[in-house]
């Protein structure tokens, strides 16, 4: 009696866990593909608005790529480039500038929440100076384009060779949160490997390699 | 506080929590038996583990973990992630103070190399120099101080050496600073402050393969005791008396380059100097000798008494024994030497082994007959690298006998090891009020010590050198210290009362006392920017005045008594991946093969073959050594080892071993069913041979003692990675008219000379047809290597630079004797037997990334294939592990993941370099022609079939090789240096005759072999 009830018990998780499965099998590729990872970041930080809005370049944070295997995650310090000065939207600094005048008062300063954890992470008070009592912590990112330790992908010769950063990353620039867009598998590696020896890249005749030991070592 | 974000793959916990549940009624099911009234049945269980597994694949339908990155906030100026970044530093392996270029990535260092522009290493680096990386990562390293044996603050420490110290100032106590030869200069000043608060200070300096008896012996004929500076490059003859100048004694590095640049056959100034080695033992130096002369023990002197006597005459000087003893060995070889050292005046060079003060003032004699000094031998310029002082030690250890030493402090010292009569002299410590050591690592001494302060590594520390009078170099941090530790400096700055950062100290003692010997005219802040960025900075010598040559300290040697038949003599030697205990800890020492003997993880008692087989015993036998005869019996039993070119009254044994920090071998390896143990019985690897070293007439001595050799039984198996050593083939596979095995060429000079007129290339073997087509064309570079034979020393540094690029595991001596060490670089060593001794002939051995690969053609999965630029690639992923392809290599150079290789010490994996996979059970790997620094240079050049200039891509073994034999390049390019050497009369390839078209070529080994009686010129 109590086996044919945990039975029935156990066939109705089962089919319940099947439908939460089959309900997300999109989300289960093949194992290791990482397509369409999407998750939160520590900071909401927008590619949209800063590459897609504000034009920045992809390698004024991301300058390693032109020099290194890596293209680097931009250290805090280089947020800081603008972000010293740049510490809310408009919406949110222009009222209170206003406001002040009409109180005849200094404003306050507006720091949007989202920065408020890059000031943090700096170490730093409400005036962006070191606060002693504060202790700086680096701020760790998600991985969102993740290669296996046995890939030994290079970002230097493909920005060399002219290769746009969306060709493998997606349309970045209109992405709020990071998106993986492409697989990175091996296949799509090589497609591209061999089409771009054929067709070269914008117009320029390149050599990619397609041995293994170009990318496993 | 990092921000844990949420993953929109976060594990499905439900599916989580059913299939715990089930596990639970699993339990509850199987736990109550009574409930039902009866177990539960077959039927159930099947069915339940259903569920189970069932649940267990839903649950392990996850996403890849969460991976982070955390870059800096503010990064240093310099750094680009995932950039390696050289910092020029000096080694502190040993105390030979090399340059040294240390590879950094993402804040650690990963490797060390050779500073190609320092004008002593000239590049090299030798094994025991890169393997000290690992030190860094030790886990067991010591983290914060100790007293008595348990962690205690620094400030406390301090606080209570300080206390006693003061009361020793008041009651005037003698202090004694116990330290090996390695302290550098500015360290000396603060030390020298130091001991000057004392009424009775003084420094000792003790090593254990003591060079005491040179500096004594320069003190008898020069009046100052210094250890001159040995221009080996500059001598067109160099005979060596026992001194393992390319292996182990003072420099290796330094001398290696030096004679390798004296020797070279290629280019406009070929020239080969001529080496003659006396020794009684097979040393690294003895197997590269033009002519070895293998002497009884004790003949050093027989043999010195006589060229001394020949050659005095000829410079017209009077010798008290004009009628010397003829060495057993016969004369007419020791007259043509003569002879050839009186046409070679001032461009020959004696060099002496020996810790015989007797002999050392006779080598300096021989050295002023010839008239070396000021040429070969510098003494206006002397080198530091070792300054120990024998009769200071045996004062001390008098001293520390009779409890007149009040405070002992000892750093880079491990006299309880490393010293006859350990126990007594740790009797004597425990006597001692207060015994600080600055160890690194709880070692013999350490552990007896009543504080410990560990000192940094010194790729944590500042520190600085002067390895030769004028070459002034510094040592840089290259990583924040990893323990609670101190710089040596630091703690002796703080003991005197005046605490200082090291940074300080050694600036400080660089703006007064070496900064006003520049001679480039810079301010002291410039000086120092560009010493830190070189490494070194040539500066004015100090002025070291060495007297005139005293003729009268100098007379005949007495030689003592030949050994009766039937008795041996105990030869102590250090080996050269070993030199002392206190790298006892370096799992990569303990598994590189002996260059000569080729045994990992062991010491044992080389006995000569015909010793060997008059007392019964093979390989791995265990005998006994029983000085009986001395005052301080010593008996050991080891594992013996048969040794071709030992003499034959020889036993051969190496100190380094037995020491309590190989300890921690004792898990080493895979653990599985039929693991052997890496460790002996008494858990430590090897046996500590100090107790045959002698004191003699105030002299440590290294071969001394006789010893009664007795056989006994049990056998203790030695791990080595070549058991056949043999160029001739062997009888039954012998082929009419091909008796030696082309895998060695050797010539000598005279038929190398006549054979390059003739400009003639000897690849003699028939081109059979292709197997298959010419399939895999090689567009763009075909990348190749030449290794020149002739300058190959058998150092072994590739071996260790290989390992350290490559992340191969190490595997234990178990695994060893099972054939599957991961050495993708071996060195394999062959002996040729001659009437007179042994000819011996190293080969590094590695992947010949041949054309024709047969290792390609049986993989059944395509793991290994051919690459365009000529490489021979190994895909880990694609193996499945049939070993087809190690079977059908004709070199014997893949080998075989055959476990996962433990790779849980967090530490010690940082040492990984980070470009290189670590490969996982069940893989087969080999040398890549260091692919990846290859691929590195390519994308720096621009990538897109884009090569480098020639040269610029140097292997890891090509770069840290002290002779520069190794030659990695371009082949399709007729201009580079790697094709025109392949190309030279001295090119060969190694099984050519087999068609697998190898892209290594090796250049033939050329002996230089006057004929006796001939005063031939050469040079």
């Amino acid at each position: 009696m109590a086996t044919r009830l945990l039975t029935t018990i156990l066939l109705v998780a089962l089919a319940l866990t099947s439908v939460i499965v089959v309900r997300r099998l999109q989300s289960y590729p093949l194992p290791g593909n990482q397509q369409g990872y999407e998750p939160e970041q520590p900071i909401a930080f927008s590619h949209r608005q800063h590459a897609g809005d504000l034009q920045i370049s992809c390698l004024y944070c991301h300058g390693a790529a032109e020099r290194s295997r890596h293209a680097g995650f931009p250290p805090a310090s280089t947020c800081m480039t603008c972000h010293r000065f740049v510490t809310a939207s408009q919406k949110v600094v222009v009222p209170e500038l206003l406001e002040a005048r009409k109180a005849h008062r200094a404003p306050q300063p507006v720091i949007a929440p989202e920065l408020q954890k890059l000031y943090d992470a700096l170490g730093l008070d409400s005036k962006l100076e070191p606060d002693p009592n504060k202790t700086p912590s680096p701020i760790s990112w998600v991985r969102v384009h993740h290669l296996p330790a046995f890939t030994c992908f290079d970002h230097r010769s493909h920005t060399k060779a002219g290769v746009e950063c969306q060709r493998c990353h997606g349309p970045v620039e209109t992405m709020d949160r990071l998106r993986q867009v492409s697989d990175l598998s091996m296949g799509w590696c090589v497609n591209c490997h061999r089409e771009t020896g054929r067709t070269g890249v914008d117009g320029k005749a390149v050599r990619p390699a397609t041995d293994c030991a170009t990318c496993h070592h | 506080m990092p921000v844990q974000p949420k993953s929109s793959f976060a594990r499905s916990l439900p599916v989580v929590a059913w299939s715990e549940t089930i596990a639970q009624h699993a339990d509850e099911s199987r736990e109550a038996p009574g409930d039902g009234g009866s177990a539960p049945s077959r039927r159930d269980i099947l069915r339940l583990a259903g569920f189970a597994f069932a649940g267990a694949a839903f649950a392990g339908c996850q996403r890849a973990p969460v991976h982070y990155a955390v870059p800096y906030l503010v990064p240093p100026d310099e750094i680009v992630p995932g950039r390696s970044y050289d910092y020029a530093s000096t080694c502190e392996g040993c105390s030979a103070r090399c340059g040294l270029l240390v590879k950094n990535r993402d804040g650690r260092p990963i490797k060390l190399e050779g500073n190609p522009e320092h004008p002593l290493s000239r590049g090299g680096l030798c094994a025991v120099g890169q393997a000290s990386l690992l030190g860094l990562y030790d886990q067991q390293r010591l983290q914060e101080p100790l007293q008595a044996g348990q962690p205690v603050a620094w400030a406390e420490a301090d606080q209570a050496i300080g206390r006693q110290l003061d009361a020793i100032r008041k009651q005037k106590g003698s202090v004694r600073f116990l330290t090996g030869p390695g302290v550098g200069p500015a360290s000396r000043a603060a030390l020298a402050q130091f001991l000057k608060t004392f009424a009775d200070g003084r420094h000792v300096v003790h090593e254990p393969r003591s060079c005491s008896a040179i500096l004594e012996a320069h003190g008898r004929t020069h009046g100052v005791r210094l250890l001159p500076h040995y221009h080996i490059d500059k001598a067109e003859v160099i005979v060596s008396f026992d001194a393992d100048f390319l292996g182990t004694w003072i420099s290796p590095v330094e001398f290696t380059a030096a004679y390798q640049s004296g020797r070279r056959l290629d280019g406009p100034d070929a020239h080969l100097s001529y080496h003659v080695q006396f020794e009684s033992l097979l040393s690294l130096t003895g197997s590269k000798a033009d002519r070895r002369v293998c002497i009884a023990p004790g003949e050093l002197a027989t043999v010195m008494n006589y060229v001394a006597a020949r050659l005095a005459p000829k410079a017209g000087l009077s010798w008290q024994d004009a009628d010397p003893a003829e060495p057993s060995g016969g004369v007419s070889f020791l007259d043509h030497l003569v002879n050839h050292l009186w046409q070679n005046r001032q461009r020959s060079l004696i060099l002496c082994g020996s810790q015989d003060v007797e002999l050392q003032t006779l080598a300096n004699y021989l050295n002023h007959v010839l008239g070396n000094y000021g040429a070969t031998v510098d003494l206006a310029r002397p080198s530091f690298q070792r300054d120990e002082n024998d009769q200071a030690l045996e004062t001390l250890l008098k001293e520390l006998h009779e409890g007149k030493v009040a405070a002992l402090f000892i750093h880079q010292s491990n006299p309880i090891h490393d010293l006859p009569g350990g126990d007594r002299i740790a009797e004597d410590l425990k006597r001692v009020p207060l015994v600080v050591s600055l160890a690194p690592r709880l070692d013999e001494t350490a552990r007896l010590a009543h504080f410990v302060c560990p000192d940094h590594h010194y790729l944590e520390s500042w520190s600085d050198a002067e390895p030769v009078n004028g070459v002034a170099s510094l040592v840089q941090p290259v990583i924040n210290p990893l323990g609670n530790t101190r710089a040596l400096p630091e703690s002796i700055a703080t003991w005197t009362g005046k605490p200082q950062t090291a940074y300080d100290i050694v600036w400080q003692h660089w703006e007064k006392g070496v900064f006003p010997r520049q001679t480039q005219k810079l301010t002291f802040q410039d000086f120092w920017d560009r010493t830190l960025h070189d490494g070194f900075a040539a500066v004015t010598p100090r002025p070291l005045k060495a007297g005139p040559f005293n003729t009268a300290t100098v007379h005949p040697a007495a030689s003592p008594n030949r050994l009766p038949e039937g008795s041996y003599g105990v030869v102590l030697y250090s080996k050269v991946g070993m030199p002392d205990a206190s790298h006892a800890y370096n799992p990569w020492l303990h598994e590189l093969p002996d260059p000569i003997s080729k045994i990992t993880w062991d010491n044992y008692a080389c006995l000569s073959p015909a010793t060997a087989a008059s007392l019964g015993v093979s390989n791995g036998d265990i005998v006994r050594l029983d000085s009986a005869t001395q005052d301080s019996p010593a008996v050991l039993e080891l594992p013996a080892f048969v040794q071709p070119g030992l003499h034959g009254q020889v036993v051969a044994v190496a100190v380094g071993y037995g020491s309590v920090l190989s300890q921690r071998f004792a898990d080493i390896g895979p653990r599985w069913l039929q693991a052997g143990p890496t460790v002996g019985s008494d858990g430590l690897v090897g046996k500590n041979a100090a107790s045959f070293l002698a004191w003699v007439k105030g002299g440590l001595r290294f071969s001394q003692s006789t010893v009664r050799l007795t056989k006994v039984g049990g056998q203790h198996p030695l791990a080595s990675t070549q058991r056949d050593y043999h160029l001739n083939v062997p009888k039954h596979l012998d082929v009419p008219g091909r008796e030696r095995r082309p895998i060695i060429r050797d010539t000598t000079l005279a038929d190398y000379r006549q054979e390059s007129l003739q400009k003639t290339k000897t690849e003699a073997f028939p081109k059979s047809d292709d197997l298959w087509p010419d399939d895999h064309p090689v567009t763009g570079a075909r990348w190749g290597m030449v290794v020149d034979l002739n300058a190959c020393t058998g150092c072994s540094a590739c071996v260790i630079a290989c390992q350290a690029e490559n992340n191969f595991p190490v595997v234990g001596k178990d695994e060893v004797r099972r054939q599957r060490e991961m050495h993708w670089l071996r060195i394999d060593r062959y002996y040729t037997e001659r009437d007179d001794g042994v000819d011996v002939a190293h080969q590094p051995m590695m992947c010949q990334q041949c054309g024709n690969a047969p290792c390609e053609v049986v993989c059944p999965v395509l793991a290994t294939v051919h690459s365009e630029d000529g490489l021979n690639q190994q895909v880990y992923n694609r193996c499945v592990g049939t070993r087809y392809c190690a079977n059908n290599c004709p070199y014997k150079v893949r080998h075989f993941n055959w476990f996962d290789y433990a790779h849980d010490d967090h530490l010690q994996n940082l040492v990984l370099n980070p470009d290189v996979t670590v490969r996982s059970r069940g893989v087969m790997e080999k040398c890549t022609f260091c692919v990846q620094r290859i691929d590195a240079a390519r994308s720096d050049a621009g990538g897109n079939g884009a090569l480098p200039r020639d040269g610029v891509i140097q292997t890891a073994c090509q770069q840290s090789c002290p002779s520069q034999a190794i030659v990695f390049g371009n082949l399709n390019d007729p201009k580079s240096r790697v094709a025109r050497l392949a190309a030279g009369s001295r090119g060969y390839r190694v099984l050519a005759e087999l068609n697998v078209q190898p892209s290594v070529s090796y250049l033939t080994l050329v002996r230089n072999r006057p004929v006796e009686g001939e005063g031939e010129k050469h040079g």
